[in-house]
């Protein structure tokens, strides 16, 4: 056995009905060494109505599964196989140009990272509103516009301001808003936000967070939250997916993965995070590094190498990931024999 | 008389205005102790810890180091008060020189070291090693290799072993973990807190985030600014657990709730806006829930005022609690069983 594959076959994430359905899918890189995977065998719903958080360091294949997404995944890049199934649009996998142009920002819509300007600097907010809505073939732009406005209101931004704004004029917090208007506008129901908050400070991001919070409720959204943070989602998300080496390794409802984690990463990963309340040194540091594309080892666990728990089988066989009890899903070989936090 | 750095104005939203980065800030940090600058980007942290290591100049107030009014000293002995300083960036991909490979990195500031002990080459590479295993590199790995075949977490550990070649008495964090994954932080943090009990190096530690300044200072003092002004400043936890200023308990209830571990503190508060408004004689006074216009006539001064142990700059303190509350330890969900 010792593949990922037959722990996707023996998992079988149900949790109510699916916004997207995401199987099997594995998307690669080519690198000097040929194509090797950043996503791998990847097996996820999102459940409609409500907020996922999908947390992993950099180089987990985090960010690669949120554009795949869209099948949107950029050259040296692609998805070698597998499925994304969106409600009301299909198999983004095997769409046409001209459908998959229609489904991102009409169905899908995606926020790119803060960190990051996704905006051209040379044109207004509002010019640029009436090109996605031009590429989008909408017949109605002065509807468009409206819309947009409405959707300023929602977020506290002036909304005539915000629209004649170029992108120096806007601090990192309102980008982040307009990067949501954007995403919205063509009345998407699925949001994809790719570091929603890296680049802000605290207070940006409680009142970032805040409002795709409220955007979330009110428009009944499907909504995936893509991090390195496990605090930006731990509050906000109804469920988390952890990701490792392009594995999702533990997936759950929020405050059972918080409290009681089953992969010894994931307990890492929360040890970690300084607190605010009790003895600052239960916090502990996560040892090591984690892998890229080229230092996943070819066998066995991934994580092993940073694993206070790692056992002989964990050397040669890559865990699968298996559903236990509670609609939750960990791959670990360790599980049963308590992998505790606190 | 505290220290006030104005910069004169650069265009953009907030037109051709002088931008009043230190408006009068009084503080200390002991010899050996630990104190944390908090507040936005923007609030005149950074101008602080630049002023400190002699990057910047200030229009007013005093700067003493050991005692000492820089601005009195000699050219020679302020520079040689400044080194005692050390800075660590936020980015260390910056801050280091790309064409350098670690040993040079390192030898070359040492080198000078070198010649202010009398010690020859020998000494710089016995340093050298020392140094970077103190702050938990392999030499063997990384002296022969540059800064971008180090991952940022390493690269930020080379930036702290070059400000120690100095031997300082004082490191400026600025922001120093939040270019790096959440996951490897606290290795860093755990470094600097090292570094503090071993070598009796002081910290002043600037960052946004309240909790990982809790982890480096939870026995020094917080300073919380806002717009250039202190609001708030006492003993970490005092601050953190009775905070009195609305602005402190913005900040502090913003830190995400752990779902499962923890509980919303029961008072928490949002500023009312998020715009950087109009100058109020409390600066506060626009976005805070509980501005009165006594807020927008009168400069709250900085006190004991209310009788609370800690200074601040409110006309009406009332402790709140805002912070995550710790849930007990229960097992929830299916527990560890495939």
């Amino acid at each position: 056995m010792a593949t990922a594959e037959t722990g996707v076959q023996a998992a079988s994430p149900g949790t109510g009905e699916a916004a997207v359905r995401v199987r099997d899918l594995t998307v690669v890189y080519a690198t000097a060494r040929g194509e090797l995977p950043a996503v791998a065998h990847v097996d996820l719903d999102l459940p409609a109505g409500q907020i996922t958080g999908i947390v992993g360091e950099s180089g987990s294949g985090k960010s690669t599964l949120a554009l795949a997404l869209l099948n949107a995944v950029q050259r040296p890049g692609r998805i070698l196989s597998g499925s994304v199934q969106v409600a009301g649009v299909g198999d983004v996998v095997t769409l046409g140009r001209r459908a998959l142009r229609q489904a991102r920002g009409g169905k899908i819509g995606y926020v790119f990272q803060a960190s990051q300007s996704s905006l051209n600097p040379l044109k207004t907010v509002g010019k640029q509103l009436l090109d996605l809505g031009r590429s989008h073939d909408v017949a109605d732009l002065r509807q468009l516009i409206r819309e947009a406005k409405g959707l300023a209101e929602e977020m506290g931004l002036d909304p005539v301001r915000a629209l004649g704004s170029y992108q120096h004029q806007l601090s990192g917090g309102m980008r982040q808003r307009v990067g949501i208007i954007f995403a919205l506008v063509l009345n998407a129901h699925v949001l994809v936000l790719d570091e929603p908050t890296t680049a802000l400070d605290m207070l940006s991001q409680a009142l970032v967070l805040g409002i795709v919070r409220r955007v979330h409720r009110e428009r009944g959204l499907t909504t995936v939250i893509i991090t390195h943070d496990i605090g930006v989602v731990a509050e906000l998300a109804d469920r988390l997916a952890v990701m490792y080496a392009g594995r999702i390794v533990e997936e759950g409802r929020t405050e059972e993965v918080l409290a009681s984690p089953l992969h010894p990463y994931t307990a890492g990963l929360i040890a970690a995070i300084p607190r605010i309340v009790g003895d600052p040194n239960r916090s502990r540091p996560l040892s090591g590094r984690p892998p890229d594309l080229t230092t996943v080892p070819p066998r066995g666990c991934p994580f092993r190498e940073r694993c206070p728990v790692a056992m002989d089988v964990c050397e040669v066989e890559d865990p699968a990931l298996v559903e236990v009890p509670g609609g939750r899903r960990v791959a670990c070989h360790a599980r049963g024999r308590g992998v505790a936090v606190r | 008389m505290g220290l006030v750095k104005t910069f004169p104005g650069r265009g953009g939203l907030l037109g051709h205005e002088p931008v009043r980065a230190l408006r009068g800030v009084d503080f200390s940090i002991p010899a050996g102790g630990a104190v944390s600058f908090i507040g936005e980007s923007g609030c005149g942290k950074t101008t602080l810890g630049k002023i400190l290591t002699g990057l910047e100049s200030y229009d007013g107030g005093t700067l003493a180091i050991d005692g000492q009014d820089v601005r009195r000293l000699p050219a020679g002995r302020r520079r040689a008060a400044f080194r005692r300083i050390q800075m660590v960036h936020q980015d260390p991909y910056a801050a280091l020189n790309p064409t350098r490979t670690v040993a040079q990195t390192l030898s070359d500031p040492l080198r000078m070291r070198a010649r202010e002990l009398s010690r020859d080459q020998s000494w710089i590479d016995g340093r050298s090693e020392d140094l970077l295993r103190m702050v938990g590199l392999d030499p063997g790995f990384v002296l022969p290799r540059y800064p971008h075949m180090l991952s940022g977490g390493q690269r930020q550990r080379l930036v702290i072993a070059r400000a120690l070649t100095v031997d300082p008495d004082m490191l400026v964090a600025d922001e120093a973990v939040s270019m790096i994954d959440v996951s490897l932080r606290l290795g860093i943090l755990g470094l600097l807190r090292e570094l503090r009990r071993e070598l009796g190096i002081a910290l002043l530690f600037i960052t946004h985030d309240v909790a990982t300044a809790r982890y480096i200072g939870q026995d020094g003092d917080l300073y919380v600014i806002y717009r250039g002004r202190v609001v708030e400043h006492g003993p970490t936890d005092v601050v953190i657990e009775r905070p009195v200023h609305p602005y402190t308990q913005c900040l502090l209830s913003a830190i995400p709730v752990m779902r499962g571990l923890e509980d919303a503190g029961p008072e928490r508060v949002m500023p009312v806006s998020d715009e950087m408004a109009e100058e109020t004689p409390c600066l506060f006074a626009p976005r805070c829930p509980f501005a009165t216009e006594r807020c927008r006539t009168e400069v709250p001064p900085l006190s004991h005022s209310g009788g609370t142990p800690q200074e601040h700059a409110c006309f009406y303190p009332v402790p709140r609690r805002v912070v995550p509350v710790d849930r007990p330890v229960t097992q929830v969900g299916a527990g560890p069983r495939g």
